[in-house]
């Protein structure tokens, strides 16, 4: 039968200090190694997505929807509001256009213009867009009206980010 | 309607030639007598209510100029200096000029304005947080988005 091994008391405080100095500087470097990846871990802002309207108001006629989201700069934060023009295609997706003019700016209308009651129409230089948000060419326009991203939970539409087309 | 600022003036500069209307907000300030002092705080923050939405409306062919502020009492004193904010822009004059005030005595000197007054009679006292006042404003801005865009129809 072998003896146990004897721990001298140097080799004792040996181990507690390493042991008792790891924990220590690991302690110190959490926090460093944390706050380096932070960014990694946050939930990224671009995902945000506002709750907007009940889906069921949504028709195959394109709606004007409201609500608001803040906006923090470098001297205000502020609650803006955001407008979409919102309409059911027939194969039941859901389309949820800007209303800002991709020309200047100006905010777009759906059937404003008595001409063209099937497009949307800018008031300021006579820009249209098809149904879909296509400029239609020889209007000041050169881009199409850009698109939200949609979702549908819970029977309620909730809409994202606006992505340039 | 592009704001007095940098960024959009910046625009402005640029796309001039898309550019041919102004917006200047008329707003009178009351500084005696407290309940009308009060009062005329509310309609100056009634007022830029409505340019922040006629803004956001026509901000490609709209400049909406600072806010006019005078002494209230004396509209037809300030015709003149009205007169020469309009004049002085003097490179690329405006097609479209609109006078916007709850001031009722700009009436009395509409002729002699060199712009167009849109005047509506706003609210005495309220809140502007309220549903009530949310709809007026809200009525009211409608109006003027048709009234600007029946002026540039003719």
């Amino acid at each position: 039968m072998s003896e146990p091994k004897k721990v001298s008391r140097r080799q004792f405080l040996n181990y507690t200090l390493t042991g008792l100095g790891g924990f220590m500087a690991a302690g110190m470097m959490a926090p460093m190694v944390r706050f380096a990846i932070d960014p990694v871990f946050k939930p990224a802002a671009a995902g945000d997505f506002h709750s907007v309207a009940d889906v069921k108001e949504v028709t195959n006629e394109p709606q004007r929807f409201e609500w608001e989201v803040e906006q923090v700069d470098a001297w205000y934060e502020s609650t803006i509001q955001k407008t979409a023009w919102v309409y059911r295609k027939e194969d039941d997706e859901i389309i949820a256009l800007s209303p800002i003019c991709t020309h200047l700016g100006c905010t777009v209308d759906w059937a404003s213009n008595e001409e063209y009651p099937k497009q949307f129409f800018c008031p300021c230089h006579g820009g249209r867009y098809t149904k879909d948000g296509v400029n239609v060419p020889g209007t000041p326009p050169t881009a199409p009206l850009p698109v939200f991203e949609t979702k549908v939970e819970d029977g309620m539409l909730y809409l994202g980010e606006e992505i340039a087309r | 309607m592009m704001k007095w600022a940098k960024k959009d003036l910046e625009q402005f500069v640029k796309e001039k030639e898309y550019i041919d209307t102004l917006f200047i907000p008329l707003i009178p300030i009351h500084t005696s007598i407290d309940e009308k002092m009060t009062g005329s705080g509310f309609q100056a923050e009634l007022t830029n209510l409505f340019s922040r939405i006629i803004e956001e409306q026509f901000r490609g062919r709209i400049v909406l100029a600072p806010d006019y502020y005078y002494i209230a009492g004396n509209a037809e004193a300030e015709v003149d200096r009205v007169n020469n904010w309009i004049d002085s822009f003097t490179e690329k004059p405006f097609s479209y000029v609109f006078l916007f005030s709850f001031d009722r005595n700009w009436r009395k000197s509409e002729s002699d304005l060199r712009g167009e007054l849109l005047w509506f009679p706003g609210l005495r006292h309220g809140d502007l947080q309220s549903t009530e006042t949310q709809s007026f404003v809200k009525e009211q801005a409608k109006e003027i988005v048709e009234i600007i865009k029946e002026s540039w129809q003719t």
